[in-house]
């Protein structure tokens, strides 16, 4: 066992989501974090005076932890930190300086907005025009989007993986979303839709890429012990961690059996005393198709280069959807690829939901443990292991 | 090597407007006016790296030296763009665009992305032997693959 003296000692006590949307219509990120940050610590049956910690995501136009403690009034605040995007960073910021005494209770917020480099809409917004503004790309850019379509080919070229094994991923989350008020699309799809999808970088299709929304997620984060005061059913973080390798660059990672998931699963086997077998909710990233796949092999539910045929024996054809083992669903609320690029706070959302068994329709019987495997290959893999308290 | 052009960091910067250029990353772009794709390469242990960093990754030596390379190699990643940023020899309306990552000779993993040119779509595919060429991209030499000849 690695060494691993946070585990189940901090929990997630609040959680407020605004739902995502293609468009939120006139509102600024700010405003949409705000909602959510204020649902997350009512949710926790806090108020502004006990929050004394604040992580964000540095996403485009999120605002960062000065401007939302004015917005919010809090008043006092010991740790404040800037994460990467992808959720796991902040989780993992905000679970240390929980553990470490840097603050007692830490509002973790993720706003998310369309920017004018990913969204026709959001171009035509003048309030936007300045977002994520900088040198304008050129087609050959590796970097972000072309770099998962990439190693998709190389993947496909690799083991001979067929556009259905793809398609099985898109169709469980959009069948997920169905029950899913939050996600930004809710209509399910088959492997005919799926197939005929518009390409956009090709291998990948529309239905390979998590959309561009609008939205905000948050949570509260305390200790154990706090948490156990203030609700009934606190979600503990058991173990979480992010993972990098030296060669990150979308061109330079030296193939698809190294890169940073495979540390993030060595640091999760080494640190948890739960594992697949004991696993009821599997939350893999969906940002794109091919990160899910293989999430899915490098967590070990299957050899590499067989997720899709893991996918197809353990689907539910009567629901349309993963099951694995007849037992445990893979992104029941949706995923990214319904939700929209939540960036994995929705994963984390939905790990948090299910384990209090508030997921309504969607609810898996007796949830205790969940898994998140998110983030893709490159700078962002990373995972956590939640267990009911 | 033929000579640099003689133009202030100030120009060189001008030229690539569409690059976010640094002073580790300043010798790529003058090579390119050269019509030459110099990658760094550590005088110490010989090991090539990409993109430009100021340190070799290896031996930790300063001593990185821009290089110039054979220009061949072959395609190992691969995606084809049926939409994405604009360019002026890009045209989406007439066909996907390919972007590929080529695995250079002179190293395994060393790898440099850009677009191929001078190929059916049907040849081009990962593995396939490619050769440096360059094209006109903004008013500067822009380096892609075409197919290798023989
Ligand atoms: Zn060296």
């Amino acid at each position: 066992m690695a060494r691993n003296p946070i585990k189940d000692q901090v929990a997630i006590v609040g959680v407020g989501s605004t739902g995502f949307r293609r468009d939120a219509g006139g509102r600024s990120s700010a405003s949409l974090a705000c909602e959510a940050s204020i649902a997350a610590i009512r949710d926790a049956g806090l108020g502004a005076d006990d929050i004394d910690g604040i992580t964000v995501a540095a996403e485009p136009g999120s605002p960062n932890p000065p401007r939302l403690a004015s917005m919010l009034g809090i008043q006092r605040v010991s740790h404040f930190a800037s994460a990467q995007p992808v959720a796991g960073f902040g989780l993992v910021d905000a679970m240390n300086a929980v553990f470490s005494g840097s603050c007692e209770a830490v509002l973790l917020c993720f706003a998310v907005m369309r920017s004018p480099w990913n969204s026709r809409s959001a171009a035509r917004d003048p309030f936007r025009r300045t977002v994520g503004a900088g040198v304008r790309p050129v087609p050959e850019l590796v970097q972000g989007a072309a770099g998962y379509a990439s190693w998709a080919s190389r993947y496909i070229h690799e083991y001979g993986a067929r556009r259905e094994d793809f398609g099985y991923v898109a169709i469980n989350s959009r069948t997920g979303a169905v029950g899913n008020p939050l996600a930004a699309i809710r209509t399910p799809i088959d492997m005919q839709d799926y197939l005929d999808a518009r390409m956009i970088r090709e291998p990948l299709s529309m239905l390979d890429m998590d959309l561009p929304v609008d939205g905000a997620d948050a949570f509260v984060l305390t200790t154990a012990e706090r948490a156990r005061e203030l609700r009934p059913d606190p979600v503990l973080i058991h173990a979480a961690s992010v993972g990098l390798v030296d060669r990150n660059d979308e061109d330079q990672l030296l193939d698809l059996s190294r890169h940073g998931q495979h540390v993030v699963i060595e640091q999760l086997k080494a640190k948890s005393d739960l594992w697949l077998s004991d696993v009821d909710v599997y939350l893999p990233y969906d940002g794109f198709t091919i990160i899910t796949l293989n999430w899915i092999e490098n967590a070990g539910w299957c050899e590499p280069g067989g997720a899709g045929r893991f996918l197809e024996s353990h689907w539910d054809a009567a629901g349309n959807r993963v099951l694995i083992d007849g037992r445990v669903p893979m992104n029941p609320h949706g995923g990214s690829l319904s939700e929209g690029a939540t960036r994995a706070s929705g994963h984390i959302r939905e790990a948090v939901v299910q384990l209090r068994g508030t997921a309504g329709e969607r609810q898996v019987p007796d949830a205790s443990v969940a898994l998140v495997t998110a983030g893709g290959f490159f700078f962002n893999s990373q995972g956590a292991i939640f267990r009911r308290g | 090597m033929p000579p640099d052009v003689e133009i202030t960091e100030a120009e060189l910067v001008e030229r690539f407007p569409y690059v976010r250029m640094d002073h580790d990353t300043k010798h790529l772009y003058r090579g390119w006016l050269a019509r030459e794709l110099r990658l760094n390469r550590c005088r110490d242990c010989g090991f090539w790296h990409h993109p430009p960093k100021p340190v070799c990754p290896r031996c930790w030596s300063s001593a990185v030296e821009p290089t110039p390379v054979s220009g061949r190699g072959s395609v190992h990643l691969l995606t084809w763009l049926h939409q994405g940023p604009p360019a002026p020899d890009v045209d989406y309306a007439a066909g996907p665009h390919p972007v590929a990552s080529v695995e250079l000779a002179e190293q395994a993993g060393l790898r440099f992305t850009t677009t191929v040119v001078d190929c059916p779509r049907e040849r081009l595919e990962i593995g396939l032997a490619v050769e440096l060429h360059w094209i006109e991209r903004f008013g500067a030499p822009f380096p892609v693959f075409r197919p290798a000849e023989g």
